[in-house]
């Protein structure tokens, strides 16, 4: 399958469990000095999260929503960790 | 000779405790394919914190963080020693209290300058036997213990560590190599190094087995990534802060589901060897129940035919 251009991988994971490892449009995260939103080919930047919502827009058009209650994103030029 | 019905009762115990080591051997191989699985489920985490970490480490001092900076005026040591509460398992616990003996005398500690955290109640035990001071200690834990249990322990270290009571911190636990093989290991956890976190996330892979498949390639590509120069927000010291308690906490939760497995494999093969021996005895009473038996019958015909010849 073609990775779509607009689209970025994203891995959301906790110890335990991944609770989302696959293609997304955006994310939209809280981040400890305030909420942003991630598209693809974003800039390379590291950053911590504070308790809040994540927000995933998939290809489709849907989304999907995870709770969190602290985290660190890791961006790079292919991809989007967020470790819970 | 032994009587007929003692030793048609003794086959009969045998025969029941077969049945319940079998059991239980049935029951540990379960828990521990469950046990091996959810080790392997942190695998993807704790290689998505190294390459963060790997990357970070390009752009700031890690060295200076409290997690990673070696403070040599305190010589504080502890152990953290992950045991199991329940015996039955073979030389499992007894394989890893002899390391923490041998480690003990390598490094010539004493009950002044080591203190213990037990996770499990064999270890427990040999701590106070051994009159060392226990800082913490947890029993019962379930073989379907969360990340966030695990915390409040990691936090206990890493909070020794901060605040200046600067001391080293090793882990004690039995590494799950295979169904039959399960070694002891001691491990430092803190000072965190790089090259520690590295040593845990390749063997969080078992050798044999089910998930053996897994090992390699995409570990090792997975673990050194290249240091682009990124962006810290707020900055880079707190990003540290938030990631290097992570990893602490990484490494001691994979350290038990790692014991819970090695427990569940040693229990397993010591209730088969169990339920084979029982089976064995059972056999070879049964051989001598027969034996006496036919002596019984031989010898109470050949009184009735003497009888009949006396008669007549």
């Amino acid at each position: 399958m073609a990775v779509h251009p607009n689209t970025f991988h994203l891995t959301i994971a906790s110890v335990g469990e991944t609770r989302f490892d696959g293609a997304a449009v955006s994310a939209t995260l809280p981040g400890t000095s305030g909420q942003f939103t991630v598209l693809a080919h974003h800039e390379p930047f590291v950053t911590t999260l504070k308790g809040g919502t994540i927000v995933v827009r998939l290809n489709d058009g849907e989304h999907k929503e995870f709770a969190i209650e602290n985290g660190v994103l890791e961006c790079s030029r292919s991809r989007v960790v967020v470790l819970l | 000779m032994a009587n007929l019905k003692s030793i048609k009762s003794k086959i009969l115990s045998y025969k029941k405790t077969g049945t319940v080591t079998h059991a239980m051997e049935a029951v540990s191989a379960v828990k521990m394919r469950k046990a091996q699985g959810r080790a392997l489920s942190t695998r993807a985490y704790a290689r998505a914190a190294l390459r963060v970490l790997s990357h970070i480490a390009g752009s700031v001092d890690v060295e200076r963080h409290p997690l990673v900076h070696k403070d040599p005026s305190k010589d504080m040591t502890c152990i953290v020693l992950v045991t199991s509460d329940k015996g039955l398992a073979g030389s499992l616990n007894a394989a890893v209290l002899r390391k923490v003996q041998e480690f003990i005398r390598e490094h010539s500690l004493s009950p002044q300058n080591l203190e213990f955290i037990c996770l499990g109640r064999r270890g427990h035990e040999f701590a106070q036997r051994n009159g060392y001071r226990v800082l913490q200690y947890e029993t019962n834990i379930t073989d379907g213990i969360l990340e966030l249990e695990v915390r409040d322990i990691t936090n206990r270290i890493t909070a020794l560590q901060i605040s200046g009571d600067a001391r080293k911190v090793y882990m004690a636990y039995t590494n799950f190599r295979s169904t039959f093989e399960q070694e002891p290991i001691m491990r430092q956890i803190l000072p965190l190094r790089r090259q520690i976190l590295q040593e845990i996330v390749e063997g969080i892979v078992p050798e044999k087995g089910k998930y053996s498949a897994l090992a390699d390639s995409d570990l090792r590509t997975g673990a050194i990534g290249g240091a682009a120069a990124y962006t810290m927000e707020p900055d880079a010291t707190s990003v540290l802060a938030e990631v290097l308690p992570k990893l602490a906490n990484v490494a001691v939760f994979h350290a038990l589901l790692e014991t819970k497995a090695s427990e569940h494999s040693a229990r397993m093969v010591a209730m088969k060897n169990a339920t084979d021996k029982a089976r064995d005895m059972a056999k070879g009473l049964t051989r001598t129940f027969n034996k006496v038996r036919q002596a019984a019958i031989t010898r109470e015909v050949s009184e009735i035919t003497s009888g009949i010849e006396a008669m007549r």
